[in-house]
């Protein structure tokens, strides 16, 4: 695994850039997290995002359905890959600090 | 309906044809492609994506709307065995189609022959085609030819 300075800290990540180490995440990890995906001003929208996942993570140990981010954040799936570029799973799931989702599309 | 083929264009690239037309189907980089098409789960959404808006848009034709129906989906796929596990889709109606339309163009979509070939999934029969069916050997050259030969 590689380590990389990610928020001004050495933090592994695997070969696709998702942190293996779900504590060591905080915002200013995120934002250098999103940084890699392209997105460069981490707005409330992506927050909202982002902070869902994470409180969901959080609580059920997996992360939600695509839907019910929808659903909770009040945004349109075209409006999450707008924030997200690489989706929500592989974008928005990695800039939360959750591990790398199974499958690719 | 035509028949379908798919042959291959190069590393993981593969073309799909069907009469005059073509697409390319490729792998992701990241997946051990060259990113040159879409990948067969993409093409398969697209394939839904694209069944849903044609109905659809005839839907708001028929009601007087012709203004343009856009789908978006997005997939998850589940482990184990490796496979789409949801399809999530938004359907974009043209300005001026009302509210109370919104059950009957659920109903729309649920009845393209995608997703209905989803919610009842076909039979997938495959029979797997080696040289010997593929490419028989050539008759042996004749034992005749030698004797002719011969004499």
């Amino acid at each position: 695994m590689e380590k990389v300075q990610l928020g001004g800290k050495d933090i592994e990540i695997d070969e696709d850039g998702f942190i293996q180490d779900p504590d060591a995440w905080d915002e200013s990890v995120a934002r250098d997290l999103a940084k890699t995906e392209g997105v460069d001003d981490m707005t409330d929208e992506h927050w909202k995002v982002v902070n869902y996942l994470r409180e969901y993570y959080l609580e059920y140990n997996m992360a939600p359905m695509i839907r019910k981010v929808c659903k909770t954040t009040g945004f349109k799936l075209k409006e999450i890959y707008d924030l997200f570029p690489s989706g929500p799973a592989k974008g928005a799931c990695k800039v939360a600090g959750l591990p790398k989702p199974t499958g690719c599309v | 309906m035509e028949l379908i083929t798919v042959s291959r264009k190069g590393g993981m690239a593969f073309d799909v044809s069907v009469g005059r037309h073509h697409l390319t189907c490729d792998m992701a980089p990241e997946d051990g492609g060259a990113g040159a098409g879409l990948s067969p789960v993409e093409m398969f959404a697209g394939s839904l994506g694209a069944c849903i808006a044609m109905m659809v848009q005839c839907y708001c034709e028929t009601c007087g709307c012709d203004g343009d129906v856009g789908v978006s989906l997005a997939l998850e796929l589940l482990p184990k065995p490796k496979r789409i596990g949801a399809v999530v889709v938004d359907v974009e109606l043209p300005r001026g189609v009302s509210e109370d339309r919104r059950d009957a163009i659920r109903r729309v979509v649920r009845e393209c022959v995608i997703h209905e070939t989803l919610r009842h999934p076909p039979d997938v029969d495959v029979e797997i085609l080696t040289d010997r069916e593929l490419r028989p050997d050539p008759e042996p050259v004749g034992a005749g030819t030698l004797e002719l030969r011969r004499n």
